[in-house]
């Protein structure tokens, strides 16, 4: 065989390996690209949630998410500038609870610091602004989880709309909160699932839920009243929540199925063209 | 063998090399997405199949190599090569089916329509208010007092209280905003505000206040005149 034939020949070769490969990539789904933070995923831990801890280290297996704060400048009494500017979120679950922890810079620690975690409830879209009512869509409830940092505990509350914000009769959320060099690092803990559907979320594995996030920074002001109470506080907006579902291995099944039958295809073709050429 | 795949080869390898590099390049084009380079490529495929089977000797000439290839009939050191497409097929199978059937990682897909229809009392009003360099000062003042805080001091939705919304507020001076919209679809969008909107505009993520509740119609007017003033651009109009 003449050099030149032979270069030929591996260009055509190499050169159509390439090209099936370009075609079936082509195909084929982007590979998974670092995306901002609009999820909070919370993996499933095999010990004990830290339901009570917020520094535990098992934290460190969940991934952060990182969510920007606005004042709340929606709806009356309004806020021009809040102390919190970002917020972290990390969340595990064991199977039966979720534990989520927000951690955010705060200068000082004062009795009336406080945050909040909301969700829609059930499968009716809600407004970020406490379930407000929309003009042309049907809006359901909204599931609050309250912390204040001189109560020492978590209130599981409900609101449909302004001056609507009722304490739950069956509270459910457990919130501790620990301050450290100007960060405060605070969990609120649930069962996943609850007997009141109608008020409480439901977290159900693998499921994406609408969640949103709103803090307090407990400062006073010159004449001794608080900077930011009540409906002044920093918000974010609906972003989503998952709690990992067990590992689904499914989808190397069926790549090994498909791969195998590929590999049957190519053998009975070459036998058959192999047997024409033969003949 | 072979020389016959060499330019079809070819043919292939650039017209990905233009879709894939070329095109996003083209001023006013956008990189296109790979299920439309794959659609390109499966028609140029098409077509060299098409033009190397217009006769018989051409479709020999065309074949001939492939299957020999796949054979692996006299193609000497081609044989590496074989082995290596034989091996690699299967795999891009496999991994083409773990791609689609794998469970996504991904929350669910949203497409909110940033412009959506607005309800028929609303559309065609003229601003009642007429535009005096007073009137569109004291327009200027009231969105410096109510609107600036998100949609920024210079009309570019960079407001200090913006950072945390999503959607984002609108920049008034990009010109597909209010350059696009009429003075009446404006008036709708700050009086009724983001609980106006219809479903496909996802009411429940706008952080856009009610301003009926708070602000006269003569103010609101005056506003929307501040903000074309001060974003340059005009209302559209269907002259």
């Amino acid at each position: 065989m003449k050099p030149a034939n032979q270069i030929r020949q591996w260009v055509s070769g190499v050169g159509a390996v390439a090209v099936t490969a370009l075609i079936l990539s082509g195909a084929a789904p982007g590979l998974a690209q670092e995306s901002e933070s609009v999820s909070v995923s919370a993996p499933m831990v095999k010990g004990t949630l830290p339901v009570d801890d917020p520094n535990a280290a098992v934290w460190s297996t969940a991934k952060p998410a990182k969510f920007p704060m606005s004042p709340q400048v929606h709806w009356p009494n309004r806020i021009l500038e809040t102390t919190v500017k970002d917020l972290s979120v990390r969340a595990l679950h064991d199977g039966t609870q979720v534990a989520v922890l927000l951690e955010y810079a705060d200068p000082t620690e004062d009795p009336d610091d406080a945050a909040a975690i909301e969700f829609m409830v059930g499968d009716k879209k809600a407004h970020f602004a406490h379930g407000q009512p929309m003009a042309q869509v049907e809006g359901g409830p909204v599931n609050i989880w309250y912390w204040k940092n001189k109560d020492k505990k978590g209130v599981d509350m409900n609101a449909m709309g302004f001056g609507t914000l009722k304490v739950q009769t069956h509270q459910d959320v457990k919130a501790t909160g620990a301050f450290s060099n100007g960060t405060w690092k605070v969990v609120f803990t649930r069962p996943l699932a609850t007997e009141h559907p109608a008020e409480d979320t439901q977290l159900a594995l693998g499921g994406f839920i609408n969640i949103a996030f709103a803090v307090w920074d407990g400062r006073k002001d010159g004449a001794g009243d608080l900077v930011e109470k009540g409906s002044q506080k920093a918000v974010s907006s609906w972003w989503y929540f998952r709690a990992e579902a067990p590992p689904d291995y499914s989808g190397y099944y069926y790549a090994a199925f498909a791969a195998a039958l590929a590999l049957g295809f190519q053998f009975v073709l070459i036998r058959k063209l192999k047997k024409g050429q033969a003949a | 063998m072979g020389g016959s795949l060499v330019r079809p080869v070819l043919l292939i390898l650039s017209m990905y090399v233009f879709l894939k590099f070329v095109v996003p390049n083209i001023p006013g084009s956008a990189p296109l997405p790979s299920s439309l380079i794959f659609l390109y490529l499966m028609l140029t495929t098409t077509g060299i199949v098409i033009f190397a089977t217009l006769s018989r000797e051409s479709k020999d000439a065309f074949f001939a190599p492939i299957l020999n290839f796949l054979t692996g009939e006299n193609i000497g050191a081609m044989q590496a090569a074989r082995y290596g497409f034989l091996i690699l097929f299967p795999l891009l199978v496999g991994w083409q089916t773990y791609g689609s059937t794998a469970t996504s990682d991904a929350p669910p897909a949203e497409n909110r329509t940033i412009h959506p229809a607005p309800p028929g009392e609303y559309t065609g009003l003229s601003n009642p208010v007429s535009k005096t360099p007073e009137n569109i000062m004291q327009g200027k003042g009231f969105y410096a007092a109510f609107c600036s805080p998100c949609h920024g001091g210079k009309f570019d939705g960079k407001g200090p209280a913006a950072r945390g919304f999503n959607p984002p507020p609108a920049n008034f001076s990009d010109p597909t905003t209010i350059a696009m919209l009429q003075e009446s679809y404006l008036f709708w969008r700050i009086k009724k505000g983001g609980v106006g909107l219809p479903i496909e505009g996802m009411p429940w993520k706008s952080a856009m206040p009610r301003w009926e509740v708070e602000l006269p119609d003569e103010w609101i007017w005056k506003i929307i005149m501040g903000e074309y003033d001060g974003a340059h651009q005009s209302p559209r109009t269907w002259e």
